[in-house]
């Protein structure tokens, strides 16, 4: 009876739970992590498919100037209307398609960016590490929203000018982390053993820097996911974000705000929910990530 | 130390170089080129012919090496960093006028900002996974996500309008010691700029604290007798510190950035309201030596930081000294 156990104590050990589904294992214990996923893609789904399923006139000025502005929310229009007369819903999910994509392709090209040059940096080491450290430093030590507003005003506005800008100038706080990893990596036992064994560079970073640093990277993704769509906010909100009839939450959150003091509460606090939710619910899932990604802390 | 200060004030040297370069090639990609600060300040009517006269005056026309090395020249040997093309100042004098006003907004908010949150950060560890420290984090992480201009806006209403009738804007004028005159006037922006910056830092010092507080060092004091007063904010606190200090300095940037979206709602006359209107504008030599000047601003606050990081830990000061 004992020796069956131990057998099966063995046997169990013998055949490992695989990675991914241990990193699913850890990732869906976190409850609030799942609640924040169930979130965004409800979110997404619905900015992305309301506007198509059940069309309202966002983008027709002579339309809404005949609908009643600033009306309270009503059976007609769920919640309210705003200042131009256009249907606050229906314009959250409509500004939603902008502000969701456009974070989200920034943060992508933020972190593929950012990824690889730090890779390079921390990998190559010596002279081209310090080069294009000191150029990492020279980038940070501009205000970024004084260079967003440079650039903008520089390159426009289009909708993909402004993925391209926040995109290829948020990844330098990323790749310094990035490349503190692959520094790290790149010093350790089994990377050197490899080289020593004749694999080529391309060879270790392949499958021995880019694996082990995958925790932070995937962290560092979401976050800057959650900053991309902050910045554009703020963009937005200083008039500079996507150009009329396009909208973004940022410059409804503008328009609502200066509506506040007359008491039009719904042209500002459900979007301001919404938008606020969506941030944490990405630091969230962030931080779930990065615990479900860390190696040493599975098999707890 | 004093060699270590020397090569990392030569890397500064470098990185400036680097920031003006980038500044200054950056005004050649606009839509009309160098030209587009003639198009700008003539307008919509005006003639190749204005344009030509205009960008001759202001020396735009010459090559672009021509125009580095005056600039660097000026800027080196005289610290003339141009004339502003809106306005009838130099940038120096714009600089002189506005810098004090915004480093006062940003000094005291930085200043809060760490009386705030290394306590509440130290205080969260401590009480880690209590409903203090889910009430605190929870916060944090709604403040982090909430857009600076939003916060603002939300603070206006609901303490300048609906209670407490605070005033909404900082006094007129350009007189930096405004804040000691009036401080009531200061509360919402400076208050707001606070905010916004504890968020980040209470969640990081609560993290360093967390991590001080499984070391054997700390294991052993607390062997020893010490009093878990004691252990926390004497030595769970000191050598929390060194990250902090770094990552005060690496936020001077974004205490700048965060400070253009302040003046502009408070409509505060400052250096990012400045930089914004001649960036919409097209007033080159403005941008650019503001952009420089918080460049240097940053330097200097992140060689303060190692410089103190080395202070506060010995560990740190043998290593750069070897």
């Amino acid at each position: 009876m004992t020796t069956q156990g131990a057998v099966d104590a063995f046997s169990d050990e013998d055949d490992p739970i695989p990675l991914w589904r241990q990193r699913l294992k850890v990732f869906m214990a976190n409850k609030l992590a799942i609640v924040s996923c169930v979130y965004i893609i409800i979110l997404a789904l619905a900015c992305f498919l309301i506007p198509h399923i059940h069309p309202t006139n966002q983008t027709n000025q002579a339309i809404a100037f005949n609908t009643p502005q600033n009306e309270p929310p009503s059976s007609a229009h769920w919640l309210g209307t705003d200042s131009n007369g256009f249907d606050e819903l229906g314009r959250i999910f409509f500004g939603g398609e902008y502000s969701l994509t456009l974070g989200f392709l920034a943060g992508f090209i933020t972190i593929v960016v950012g990824t690889i040059y730090g890779m390079i940096a921390g990998f190559v080491g010596g002279v081209v590490d310090s080069v294009m450290m000191r150029l990492l430093d020279a980038f940070l030590s501009i205000p970024y929203i004084f260079l967003l507003i440079t650039l903008i005003t520089v390159f426009g506005r289009s909708t993909v000018f402004l993925i391209c800008i926040i995109g290829f100038t948020g990844w330098w706080g990323n790749s310094r982390i990035i490349r503190g990893d692959a520094l790290l990596i790149r010093n350790l036992d089994y990377a050197k053993a490899s080289t020593s064994m004749g694999a080529s560079k391309l060879h270790v970073i392949k499958s021995h820097v880019f694996p082990n640093s995958i925790s932070n990277i995937v962290t560092v993704a979401t976050f800057s996911v959650a900053d991309a769509i902050l910045f554009l906010s703020a963009l937005g909100f200083l008039g500079l974000g996507i150009q009329p009839p396009q909208t973004d939450w940022g410059t409804m959150l503008q328009a609502g705000a200066n509506q506040m003091q007359n008491g039009f509460w719904w042209e500002v606090w459900p979007l301001a929910v919404i938008f606020i939710l969506v941030v944490v619910a990405i630091n969230y899932i962030g931080d779930a990530l990065r615990d479900a990604f860390e190696v040493r802390l599975l098999e707890r | 130390m004093f060699s270590y200060i020397l090569r990392r004030l030569g890397q500064s040297v470098i990185v400036l170089l680097i920031v003006i370069v980038l500044t200054f090639t950056l005004p050649y990609f606009q839509p009309h080129g160098i030209l587009a600060p003639a198009y700008a300040v003539l307008g919509s009517r005006s003639t190749p012919y204005n344009v030509h006269i205009w960008a001759s005056q202001h020396g735009l026309l010459e090559p672009y090496w021509t125009r580095l090395y005056q600039y660097m020249f000026q800027l080196v040997f005289h610290l003339n960093l141009g004339y502003s093309f809106k306005q009838n100042l130099s940038v120096r004098t714009i600089i002189a006028l506005y810098v004090p006003r915004t480093v006062w907004l940003a000094l005291s908010a930085l200043i809060l900002t760490v009386i705030i949150a290394v306590p509440l950060g130290i205080f969260q560890a401590s009480r880690r996974n209590t409903a203090v420290d889910y009430v605190a984090t929870g916060t944090a992480f709604v403040l982090y996500a909430i857009p600076t201009f939003l916060l603002c806006l939300l603070a206006i209403e609901i303490f300048g309008f609906n209670t407490f009738h605070l005033p909404i804007s900082p006094p007129e004028g350009v007189a930096p010691w405004a804040i000691f005159t009036d401080p009531l006037s200061f509360l919402l922006p400076v208050g707001c700029l606070t905010l916004l910056s504890v968020a980040g830092i209470s969640r990081f010092m609560r993290g360093t604290v967390l991590e001080v507080l499984v070391q054997d060092y700390v294991r052993t004091a607390r062997a020893k007798g010490c009093s878990p007063f004691r252990v926390l904010w004497h030595h769970s606190l000191r050598n929390a510190l060194g990250p902090i200090v770094t990552i005060l300095g690496l936020s001077i940037p974004a205490l700048f950035g965060g400070a253009l979206i302040v003046e502009y709602v408070f409509n505060y006359a400052g250096l990012g309201l400045q930089t914004l209107n001649a960036a919409l504008t097209f007033d080159v030599p403005v941008v650019l030596g503001i952009t420089i000047l918080v460049s240097v601003f940053t330097l200097l606050g992140n060689l303060a930081a190692d410089v103190a990081l080395g202070i506060i830990d010995p560990r740190l000061r043998i290593q750069g000294s070897k």
